[in-house]
């Protein structure tokens, strides 16, 4: 390639544009102030699963609307920026990305209060099935969004392919709920319901997962031009 | 003569600065129904607008709207076109620009200007700096006056590139150069309030950026009105924009003012809507 193409964690030379570096910095910040709100909200969401804690649900689903008043934070930001600063380039694909990640992180705030309201659903029954796969769900979803949010600082485009990898584990798990799932419907049917629950808390980590892929593919468009389906 | 009152010290941009948080701007100066005629035309028809301190307040329209007349309205430049003359109020702390009984001088000393083709005088870059000063009876000795000289280059992001050659002539600079030697004299004076009317319309895309970046230093110490044909230039570099455009009897009149963010991504008038989305006549 004689081209000199971006490279990893290149941020270009020394701009004189201070004022738009500043702006396109703070948009960055809040992106990732977005992305710990909602590791946290899944954290609470998967401990009120376990713990069959209700108050901790409620706390999640309250929280949901902090998640949403900083997504549409983000969304003016970087709208001003577009229409103030005139981005181009790299800097125009940067503000592309965060719009859609701030998006995606929304959206998985979302799945988040699901598996709350599930939590508090399940909260009233007197035993649970044991998926153990569900915890190391959650677990997988919040370290993979933690690499896809330092891919994005980074703009690491190894670092996003790794995390966009690591999904395949995820759906791996969600299948092994699906049959045990199943396998305990076909032997107790009066244990459906909790079945259902369950399956579909494993759903909403599948999804969430997919999300964060989806932010994955964001940092190598950032990082190449290039738009990839990393997760087919 | 009336005499203007020195403005007190910010205190305000300061508490803002300190608790980060935005407080209203104090207007430095207040336009009320103002309208600028030369002879029997009227060029600018009743505008009545804030320009709040420490703060970049573009004006913006399609040619020959009166930006630069109301601009240049502003310290009195227009009394020295022959039958120009102003209506209305031009309030600066409170006193009446357009009082004749007001010294334009000491108005053009408060309130400077910095024009569309970069005009240094022919002598040293030292001395197009110094000329204000010793204008205004500077009375401070060489050792002051070198430090005054430093000063406004520095604070104009020119020193660097000059400090070795301040007696070279001020013409020899480059466009962008010339540009910031002309903010450097424009503020040698200790100014409150910097006009500047298209500064960037005779530089290329760089030393454009770098006269936007050094306007987004200055407001801290100064308030700067500019005026614009460059959208671009307005959404980017200023705080509050104002948009002009032209009525039926061809005077320039004011269709909105408001935050630059807000004008640019949710205009309330039509008009303002048709123009910088280019659907303009």
């Amino acid at each position: 390639m004689d081209d000199e193409r971006v490279t990893d964690g290149d941020q270009g030379a020394a701009s004189i544009r201070r004022a738009f570096d500043a702006q396109l910095q703070d948009a960055k910040d809040d992106v990732l102030r977005l992305g710990g709100l909602v590791e946290e909200q899944l954290r609470r969401a998967g401990q009120a699963l376990v713990e069959r804690n209700v108050e901790l649900a409620d706390a999640v689903r309250w929280g949901d609307a902090d998640v949403n008043e900083l997504q549409r934070q983000v969304n003016l930001e970087i709208a001003a920026v577009i229409a103030r600063q005139g981005p181009m380039a790299r800097d125009l694909r940067e503000l592309l990305a965060l719009y859609h990640a701030a998006a995606e992180l929304e959206r998985m705030g979302d799945y988040a209060t699901n598996i709350a309201k599930l939590a508090q659903q399940l909260a009233a029954e007197p035993e649970l099935p044991l998926f153990a796969q569900i915890p190391r769900m959650e677990e997988l979803c919040r370290s993979q969004l933690r690499a896809a949010m330092r891919a994005l600082v980074d703009l690491s485009e190894a670092q996003a392919r790794a995390v966009c990898a690591g999904d395949d584990e995820i759906d791996h798990l969600y299948n092994s709920v699906y049959e045990d799932a199943v396998a305990l419907m076909e032997a107790s049917p009066d244990r459906a319901r909790q079945a259902t629950h369950m399956l579909f808390a494993a759903h909403h980590l599948e999804r969430l997962g997919d999300r964060v892929t989806n932010i994955g593919e964001d940092v190598v468009f950032l990082a190449t031009g290039r738009i990839e389906d990393l997760n087919p | 003569m009336k005499t203007l009152t020195r403005p007190a010290p910010d205190v305000r941009a300061t508490a803002a600065a300190r608790t980060g948080r935005e407080l209203p701007a104090e207007a430095v100066l207040e336009l009320r129904g103002v309208s600028c005629w030369y002879g029997d035309v009227r060029a600018v028809r009743d505008v009545t607008l804030d320009v709040p301190r420490n703060q970049i307040t573009a004006i913006i329209g399609p040619s020959g709207c009166g930006k630069s007349t109301l601009l240049r309205s502003l310290n009195r430049m227009n009394d020295l076109v022959p039958g120009a003359r102003v209506e209305g109020r031009i309030l600066y702390h409170g006193v009446d620009l357009t009082d004749r009984r007001v010294d334009p001088v000491e108005v053009r000393r408060r309130i400077g200007m910095v024009f569309q083709k970069p005009n240094p005088f022919p002598k040293s870059i030292y001395d197009n700096v110094a000329f204000g000063p010793r204008v205004a009876g500077f009375a401070g000795g060489r050792r002051e006056l070198d430090e005054l000289v430093e000063r406004s280059l520095r604070r104009a992001a020119l020193w660097d590139e000059v400090k070795d050659k301040l007696r070279s002539p001020g013409t020899a600079l480059s466009g962008g150069q010339q540009q910031r030697l002309c903010i450097a004299r424009a503020i040698a004076v200790e100014p409150d309030v910097i006009l500047m009317d298209e500064p960037c319309s005779a530089l290329d895309p760089i030393a454009t950026l770098r006269i936007e970046e050094l306007m987004h230093e200055l407001k801290e110490r100064y308030t700067i009105v500019i005026v614009t044909h460059n959208l671009q230039q307005a959404a980017r570099a200023s705080d509050m924009t104002a948009f002009l455009t032209m009525g039926q009897d061809r005077a320039g009149y004011l269709v909105e003012t408001a935050p630059t963010t807000e004008l640019f991504t949710r205009p309330r008038q039509r008009l303002t809507e048709d123009y910088i989305t280019g659907r303009f006549g």
